[in-house]
């Protein structure tokens, strides 16, 4: 089956992409001198040799604000993604394979979460917290808002493999909820697992971003977010550095796209309904 | 007697789900702002007081706690105070009951940042803006999103390779950049359309065909920035579903029996488009909550940035109004959804009635969308 | 499913043909209820919609807002103006400073718009609600005042009927009723009082009238219409004024309107497109907008004439800023040009040590040599360097450079100092992130903390803060620069960090504690009752010098209190530093309505291209 996925040019592609951003993340360091602590010219300057981005309305580097922005967005989605993702796992896990009422409590949890728009309790959430709305919190709300949908899709799944038959057997057998659920249901789902967790990334990572727009981001570091909120707040449109605000959406929007695209090719591999 | 009446107890059934969020959504959305321990009279003190002496400060703040209900009173409207001197809070539970009540009767109260108007004058004023922006747009795209969506899967070929991946681009960009980017090259750089405002500095609303054209010529930028990211969204989700209908056993076997082309297409387009209406409510439902970005980027009128203004100035009163007819649209769009789902496909009716709402969704087995309905459709 | 395809299809042409038609229309900008060429379009005031026009309300909107000094609808009696620093005839022809005593004689034309005259009993009533109404900002002048007096109109017979303020006997300080005089808009006894009297006398009820029906006013201009997009002022064309000051003409634009944009950005578009005339607004790098007809007050730098002095305020109730060295240190280590340059864009003159500014009227009382005798307000690490020396402090780098932490003489830690700025103010965050910056390259450890605006003030008020942004008495009036001053340093109802001051925000001077300084106090008191100019001179030299000995709060860069941009794209005839026949003001506040008199269309046929 996993052959089948390094055969698919989508997956092969995306994952280019994806990976192609995580290194610039994590080894620009080494090849270039990152300094935001540091004014190196006049405000809005354009590309140029040494500052290959130009600057920003600080006469800050703009490619050193970027790949630490980057470093901050990838952290925000992958965090965001992973408690999404479980939180979400063990709620639809759980309630799918038990059903009855407590199936039907976790439901409406679910639906509640789901029903309040998430940006909007996102909003109020952050703005009633006084201090320090560090990106490690941003990450954690965003991924304690938007697990509903990793719970809806996968109780699915798991409540139709609850009638399986291997499941039924350990049933019969008498092993307990949290061996079934974990030995026999689990492993059977993880693929889906995975693919919910990339798409929970990719709209961690555009979460991010919007709320950092709105001027309710972390204020402790430089995310993609903050860096095009500064550019639209300090006229970069009006000035015309489209350097300020087109590489951060460009890296944004590679960073989602690649994430959808290895997401669209696993499921044509994994679910075999969806393949032509 | 219900029991003879599948279709009634399945309306009812959801509707005391609907009710029962309902009711935990407003005690979220009252409890929530209000967690941090700042006060909104603080803010307007700010404004007001900073030349008062202090006696006459803490006499001026005692009377908006008041006004507010922010403070505890006697019978007789004195405030209560403790041993110190120092008026005593109203409790937030004595709040909550205090907004149930008035919310009752209609009575959203008083805006505090912008006293005295009147939380239900701000709202009235701004949602139509709102609507005029998001509806037509939402139902547009979706139907456009749909259209494409299934052109893609049916047609496939050079049509799907080519729609597909500019449609998960287009839902890879976060929705304000395709504003940012529309508001920078036809706004400013060329400047063939205006990027601030919702028509014309010179005008005032009114039924005129030259207010109706101003407004379409400033309508055009929002619009298109919030409908490219809406048909890619729907395009995906629609492209997906029909291919896995395609896959279907009831597919293959109307095809095997040879019948008319054109119906099979019907019968997979209602069966794909299910899931695909709860989409439209949800979205629907979030609009007013999702004006938010094209407001702020193109100054253009409405709920938006009530909201975000009245969070950042902790408006309680406002929040509150506004969050409540937030959940309520989502939850009559849901709902209506629920009950036309409910109708067209018969198997939910009957079938457990799921708790909670946004019926017809993929918690129901063998319903519209099945345990290997696409991620990209059920999202 | 051929419906939806029909439908889609027929919704999509009328949205391309609306859009087609309106970009004709658009363009042609026919049919307008403000027409371009009689409407000048001014911003920057205000964001939201307006909820009040009451002038008695805390904040009303524009153009009523006594704040930023709108002179549309109500006016004060006089105006200050900023070139000169003299105040200018309005409502009042004249007036007198006494010892005893501020006299005002009233213009005998002055209308409201209903048609009666403007009398002493109006000037009279307006500031004796102050009196009855302590939450009314006219009653912050009422400790100043022992009561407003009509002069026996047999003596005022040759001119206007004449309003004398009597001066408090103990706290005589003239500046703050010039002050009240430029500021307080003058209101109708006889439409007021029975409103207030159906309120049942009760204020607050009364703030509750919203003012938007034919409001009785002074003013050349009146309400038109109101909503979330724009504010319309009408011409009155029976304004008084057009006969005393301007030879019987009128206003040149028939219209005056604000539109509300939700951000300075699209202030600035709007002002680079033409679509308005005047803004207020921060708009940074003016020179690239030049090309686009965008003007300020000098084509160069400054580009504008700053008046006002932001300031990091000192919290010096607990360690270690309760320690002058380390206030020096911080004063010497902020690379205050980078703060000019990049911060507030060039809009200022270099800073210098003191809370004087030394140009325009303030600037007779400013002395270089103790500038540079006693001043910390230079980056300077060197001697930075040498008060934390003094002060017993060193820093602790890191391998790579990076500062971990400072300790003071003991060996301790110092507590992280934290600089409150509210979120989304653009300048300021600017300003604090340079500042920070600053003070840690020099090994003092800074960080900033940016809050909402609604946890900004109360921070402020209660002293929960290190390090605060803020504006000291920002607006350009007579008083100045003694209110700065004593916005700064008053001891008036001292409270302990928890209780609320809305003054001396960094509890400065503790007048119980040890080491007071009774002298700042004595200072204080004093300026107001000079009118000797080598004293006043010297008395302001001496606080000076105690302030920058003392530096309890940390000036950062000079900007002007309302920022002054316009178009010529429309209409012409604004004043410039080369044409300054009227103050940098836009033409709704202070004397900047006189403005419109001036303009003139820029073309026989104005369009917005």
């Amino acid at each position: 089956m996993f052959r089948g996925l390094w055969r698919s040019v989508g997956f092969l592609f995306g994952c280019a992409l994806f990976f192609g951003t995580l290194l610039l993340a994590l080894l620009a360091p080494a090849f270039m001198t990152l300094d935001v602590g540091r004014r190196v010219g006049l405000a809005y300057m354009p590309p140029s040799r040494e500052h290959w981005l130009g600057t920003d309305h600080l006469g800050l580097d703009m490619l050193s604000l970027l790949v630490l922005g980057l470093r901050s967005s990838l952290y925000v989605g992958l965090l965001a993604g992973s408690v999404a993702t479980v939180v979400g796992t063990l709620i639809g896990v759980y309630g799918g394979y038990k059903g009855g009422l407590l199936d039907d409590v976790l439901t409406v949890l679910t639906n509640l979460f789901l029903v309040i728009p998430t940006l909007i309790v996102l909003i109020l959430l952050s703005g009633s917290l006084e201090e320090g709305r560090s990106l490690t919190l941003i990450a954690l709300l965003i991924g304690s808002t938007t697990w509903t949908w990793s719970a809806r899709a996968v109780r699915a799944q798991s409540s139709s493999l609850r009638a399986r038959d291997h499941v039924a057997l350990a049933r019969i057998n008498g092993y307990g909820t949290l061996h079934i659920v974990l030995l026999h249901i689990l492993p059977y789902l993880l693929s889906y697992i995975f693919m919910v967790f990339i798409l929970q990334t990719a709209s961690g990572i555009l979460t991010e971003a919007s709320i950092s727009m709105l001027g309710l981001g972390p204020y402790d570091s430089i995310s993609l977010g903050t860096i095009l909120n500064e550019a639209i707040r300090n006229e970069a449109l009006g000035d015309g550095a489209w350097w300020a605000f087109v590489p951060a959406t460009v890296l944004v929007t590679v960073i989602a796209f690649s994430l959808y695209i290895i997401n669209t090719a696993m499921e044509s591999v994994f679910n075999p309904r969806l393949r032509k | 007697m219900l029991q003879n009446h599948p279709t009634l107890k399945h309306v009812f059934g959801r509707a005391g789900w609907y009710f029962i969020t309902f009711l935990v959504a407003i005690t979220i959305n009252f409890f929530l702002p209000r967690l941090g321990d700042s006060s909104p009279v603080d803010l307007i003190m700010a404004r007001a007081g900073s030349n008062l002496d202090a006696a006459t400060a803490r006499e001026q703040e005692e009377t908006y706690l008041l006004e507010f209900g922010l403070v505890q009173t006697d019978p007789s409207g004195k405030i209560l105070r403790d041993s110190a001197g120092k008026p005593l809070r109203t409790s937030l539970l004595a709040q909550f009951g205090r907004y149930l009540e008035l919310s009752l009767r209609g009575d959203l109260g008083t805006s505090i940042l912008q006293y005295p108007r009147r939380v239900g004058d701000i709202i009235s004023a701004a949602l139509p803006w709102t609507l005029a922006l998001q509806l037509p747009t939402i139902v547009l795209g979706w139907i456009v999103g749909n259209l494409l969506g299934a052109l893609a899967a049916y047609r496939g070929g050079v049509i799907d390779r080519v729609l597909y991946p500019i449609a998960l681009l287009t839902s890879a960009v976060p929705a304000f950049c395709v504003g940012i980017l529309l508001v920078y090259v036809f706004g400013i750089q060329l400047e063939w359309l205006p990027a601030v405002g919702g028509y014309d500095e010179g005008m005032l609303p009114e039924a005129s065909w030259s207010f109706i054209a101003s407004a379409s010529y400033y309508y055009v930028l929002p619009f298109t920035s919030i409908f490219v990211i809406v048909v890619g969204h729907q395009a995906i989700g629609m492209r997906s579903m029909c291919i896995y209908e395609l896959g279907t056993d009831y597919v293959k076997y109307a095809k095997l029996l040879g019948m008319n082309e054109r119906r099979i297409v019907l019968y997979m387009f209602r069966n794909a488009m299910l899931p695909q209406l709860t989409g439209l409510a949800l979205a629907l439902g979030a609009m007013v909550g999702g004006a938010l970005v094209a407001e702020m980027i193109f100054s253009y009128p409405g709920l938006g940035m009530a909201i975000l203004t009245a969070i950042q100035g902790n408006d309680y009163p406002l929040i509150t109004g506004c969050t409540l007819l937030i959940t309520a649209t989502v939850l009559v769009a849901n709902f209506a959804v629920d009950i036309l789902i409910g109708l067209l496909d018969p198997r939910i009716r009957s079938g457990r009635p799921s708790a909670g709402p946004t019926g017809g969704d993929t918690s129901q087995p063998g319903a519209a969308t099945g345990a290997d309905a696409p991620l990209m459709a059920v999202r | 499913m051929p419906l939806p395809r029909l439908q889609s299809v027929r919704v999509l042409a009328f949205v391309v043909w609306a859009a087609v038609v309106g970009c004709r229309r658009g363009a042609e900008g026919d049919d307008s209820t403000f027409p371009r060429e009689q409407t000048v379009y001014v911003g920057g005031f205000q964001w939201a919609q307006p909820s009040s026009f009451n002038p008695l309300a805390s904040t009303p909107d524009w153009p009523v807002n006594p704040l930023t000094a709108q002179n549309l609808f109500y006016e004060t009696l006089l105006v200050f103006n900023t070139l000169t620093g003299e105040m200018q005839p309005l409502l009042a022809e004249s007036f007198k400073v006494g010892r005893e005593s501020v006299e005002v004689v009233l213009q005998p034309s002055a209308r409201f718009s209903d048609g009666t005259r403007v009398t002493a009993h109006d000037v009279k009533y307006t500031f004796d609600l102050g009196k009855r109404h302590k939450s009314l900002r006219v009653a912050t002048v009422w400790p100043f005042l022992d009561e407003v007096q009509i002069f026996d109109e047999m003596q005022g017979s040759e001119g206007g009927e004449r309003v004398v303020f009597v001066l408090n006997q103990k706290r005589r300080n003239a500046l703050v009723v010039l002050d009240s005089l430029q500021e307080t808009h003058i209101l109708p006894e006889h439409v007021v009082e029975p409103l207030l009297a159906a309120a049942g006398g009760d204020i607050n009820q009364f703030t509750k009238l919203k003012f938007d029906d034919r409001p009785v006013g002074t003013g050349p201009y009146t309400l038109h219409s109101y909503g979330a997009e724009k504010i319309a002022t009408v011409r009155r064309d029976d304004y008084w004024g057009n006969e005393v000051f301007f030879g019987g003409k009128r206003a040149a634009p028939k219209y005056v309107v604000h539109p509300l944009y939700k951000s300075n950005d699209h202030y600035s578009v709007a002002l680079q497109q033409g679509r308005l005339d005047a803004s207020s607004s921060f708009i940074p790098r003016i020179w690239l907008k030049q090309k686009k007809g965008v003007r300020s007050w000098y084509d160069k730098v400054p580009f504008f004439a700053p008046s006002a002095m932001p300031v990091l305020w000192v919290n010096v109730s607990h360690a270690p800023l309760n320690d002058v060295h380390m206030r020096r240190a911080m004063a010497f280590s902020i690379q205050y040009d980078d703060i000019r340059e990049l911060a507030v864009s060039g809009y200022s003159e270099p800073v210098k040590p003191g809370l004087i500014l030394p140009f325009g009227f303030e600037g007779k009382y400013y002395s270089e040599q103790d500038a540079r005798q006693y001043g910390a307000t230079f980056y300077d690490p060197k001697r930075a360097q040498a008060e934390l020396v003094s002060g017993g402090y060193t820093a602790i780098w890191s391998e790579a450079g990076e500062l971990l932490e400072t300790r003071d003489r003991s060996g301790q830690r110092v507590p992280t100092v934290y600089v409150k700025s509210p979120a989304g103010w653009t300048d300021w965050e600017s300003a604090v992130r340079i500042a920070v910056r600053s003070m840690r390259a020099a090994g003092i450890d800074a960080r900033e903390r940016f809050v909402d605006a609604s946890l900004y003030y109360p921070a402020g008020f209660t002293g929960d803060f290190d390090l605060l942004m803020g504006t000291p008495s920002s607006p350009p009036t007579p008083s100045k620069p003694w209110s700065r001053f004593d916005t700064v340093l008053s001891t008036q109802d001292f409270a302990p960090p928890g209780d609320k001051m809305y003054k001396n925000l960094g509890r400065f001077n503790n007048p119980k504690a040890a080491g007071y300084v009774r002298r700042f106090d004595e200072l204080l008191d004093q300026i107001p009752t000079l009118t000797e100019p080598a004293e006043l001179a010297a008395a302001y030299r001496e606080l000076n010098v105690l302030f920058m000995q003392q530096q309890p709060v940390l000036p950062l860069v000079y900007r002007p209190d309302q920022f002054y941009e316009f178009s010529s794209r429309v209409w012409r005839g604004f004043p410039t530093a080369a044409h300054p026949f009227l103050p940098p003001q836009i033409p709704s506040a202070r004397m900047g309505t006189r403005i419109l008199w001036h303009l003139t269309l820029a073309s026989a046929s104005a369009r917005v291209e």
